[in-house]
């Protein structure tokens, strides 16, 4: 399938020379580099050994607010091409709509796996720099894992709307709402929350926290991973994407 | 050589209405199959099915001898180039960049590219942005991409589209030395009528979905079999005398008409009138235009 997807994925690659859409998420990277720093320049020496947990914490917060805008924009900029060349009337009699459907996506998800990347090395930076203490290889997995999955389904969505849409504002707007709707669904009840998949690289995360009112002590706190809810999270991922695929392929150019 | 597009019973359904309705392609090989129709009687929709970009609500395609269903239809479009409405490309890319693509999936050397752009005259522009292109060299540029790989058969859908006279002209030279010179058959639709006059070498007339006509151009202009028109000192007199001679007139738009006939027969008619008394004012030949036949065969207004 690879060998007969090869091509079709050269020719996606072919396809974004010129429009610099790496800058997207290096663009991110280079806030949450900013934002780190921040961060760090404002906690005091004996919070660094509770360093990482903080960060384990704090960024997929960060997360749900930025990465639902960050992967709309990745997406609308690798699809908007082909809706204002109109190329899918000569796309379609070259290759099969669900594998030019699959080679987009692939190729978008390799700016997921960047960013995720780039975003690991620098929790690593900033621990190093700083000597933070408590880090556990797992957690460190586990959130990028996380991270890459929740940020994988999402793309699903966005490349679907992207490639649906004549206008990218639509889906531009639905990644911006969804960046609002990730940060409210942590303060949504767990029922409501849970159809919220803006939320869920929160919702997966494996660090908790207690702030004590008194004593104005912060005080992270292990949770374990929820192996069930990210298995069943995968599989709805795994739906969405079919469905996704498959109302894309029915559709008549 | 044998019909290359054949169609049975092609109908295309949206909700309960036929916008394409039993259709019967046949188009043969080595021709300009000129796919005339006015605007909306479902030539777009024709070939969108024949390249399975739109299923048939039911009927059979065959192109190139071979059935088309969902599982061979890259392998048969294989053998095909096409450019449908609008000519597809990206616009921040070169022109050349842009046929890299079509070559990558096509699997067609890129080699071809220069051959191609020769072929559509474009090799001076290569190398600029598509969204830097007219209107009519971005439908050179799709035509380049439609005969990478070395096509067998071309659909070619209104592609004059939106050009000015001297691009219409350019695309018309072009589209015709494509079957000499590569021996591909071409499948163009339009509905301007003056422009398959100048390029097909077969016509099918679509209106409402249904066809209304198929066969070789001239047998087309064989219908437009002319008339000759009298204007005389006493018409009336005339068509009585003519008649009463034998020979077929009628009177027809206002105006005493003959069928088209041997100059000895028309001699003959002259003198009988000059011998009755009636002074011939005018004669006149003239021929039913293919706008003529058109409108006679659809009912409808066309553009010229």
């Amino acid at each position: 399938m690879i060998r007969c997807l090869s091509p079709q994925l050269h020719a996606e690659h072919q396809k974004i020379r010129h429009t610099k859409a790496l800058l997207v998420p290096l663009g991110f990277l280079g806030f949450y580099f900013l934002w780190t720093m921040w961060q760090i320049s404002s906690m005091k020496p004996d919070e660094f050994p509770t360093g990482y947990a903080m960060l384990f914490y704090q960024l997929p917060v960060m997360n749900a607010i930025l990465l639902p805008l960050m992967i709309s924009v990745i997406a609308s900029r690798i699809c908007d091409m082909e809706v204002k060349g109109d190329t899918l009337k000569l796309l379609y009699t070259i290759q099969k709509p669900g594998s030019f459907f699959d080679c987009k996506y692939l190729n978008s998800f390799r700016y997921l796996v960047f960013f995720t990347i780039g975003q690991g090395l620098l929790i690593l930076f900033f621990g190093s720099l700083k000597k933070f203490g408590g880090f556990r290889s797992e957690d460190y997995f586990l959130y990028l894992l996380t991270v890459l999955i929740v940020s994988a389904v999402i793309l699903v969505i966005q490349q679907t709307l992207s490639l649906l849409s004549e206008n990218q504002l639509f889906p531009l707007g639905v990644g911006i709402a969804g960046s609002f709707l990730g940060l409210f669904s942590m303060f949504f009840p767990v029922p409501v929350a849970r159809f919220v998949l803006w939320g869920y690289y929160a919702a997966f995360s494996t660090v908790g926290m207690d702030w004590n009112k008194d004593t104005r002590i912060i005080h992270y706190y292990e949770i374990p991973f929820p192996t069930h809810k990210f298995i069943l999270f995968l599989a709805f991922g795994v739906l969405i994407f079919l469905l996704c695929r498959t109302v894309f392929s029915k559709k008549e150019v | 050589m044998g019909p290359v597009i054949v169609t049975d019973s092609l109908t295309k359904k949206y909700k309960a209405k036929a916008v394409v309705d039993q259709l019967d392609l046949r188009v043969p090989g080595g021709s300009i199959y000129g796919f005339l129709g006015p605007n909306g009687a479902g030539k777009s929709t024709t070939l969108k099915m024949l390249l399975g970009l739109v299923r048939p609500t039911e009927g059979h395609i065959q192109i190139l001898g071979k059935d088309l269903d969902s599982r061979n239809r890259l392998n048969i479009l294989s053998e095909t180039g096409s450019l449908i409405e609008a000519p597809a490309y990206y616009g921040h890319l070169s022109g050349k960049e842009n046929l890299q693509i079509v070559c990558t999936l096509k699997n067609v050397p890129e080699k071809e590219i220069q051959r191609v752009l020769h072929v559509v005259r474009m090799e001076g522009q290569q190398n600029k942005k598509v969204s830097q292109y007219s209107l009519g060299m971005k439908q050179r540029l799709g035509l380049a991409a439609a005969l990478l790989g070395n096509p067998k058969l071309l659909l070619l859908d209104e592609p004059t589209n939106g050009l000015d006279p001297a691009g219409i002209q350019e695309m018309r030279e072009l589209i015709c030395s494509l079957p000499a010179a590569f021996g591909i058959t071409v499948l163009i639709s339009s509905h301007l009528l003056s422009e398959m006059d100048q390029m097909a070498t077969h016509v099918g007339i679509i209106n409402q979905g249904q066809l209304i006509f198929q066969d070789s151009l001239s047998v087309l202009h064989e219908h437009s079999r002319g008339r000759l028109y009298l204007h005389t000192s006493d018409d009336q007199t005339a068509l009585l005398v003519l008649k009463n001679s034998g020979i077929p007139a009628q009177w027809r738009d206002g105006r005493l008409s003959l069928k088209l006939m041997e100059d000895s027969k028309v001699m003959h008619a002259a003198a009988l009138l000059v011998n009755s008394g009636i002074g011939i004012l005018r004669l006149e030949e003239q021929q039913m235009s293919l706008e003529d036949i058109f409108l006679q065969l659809t009912g409808k207004q066309v553009s010229l």
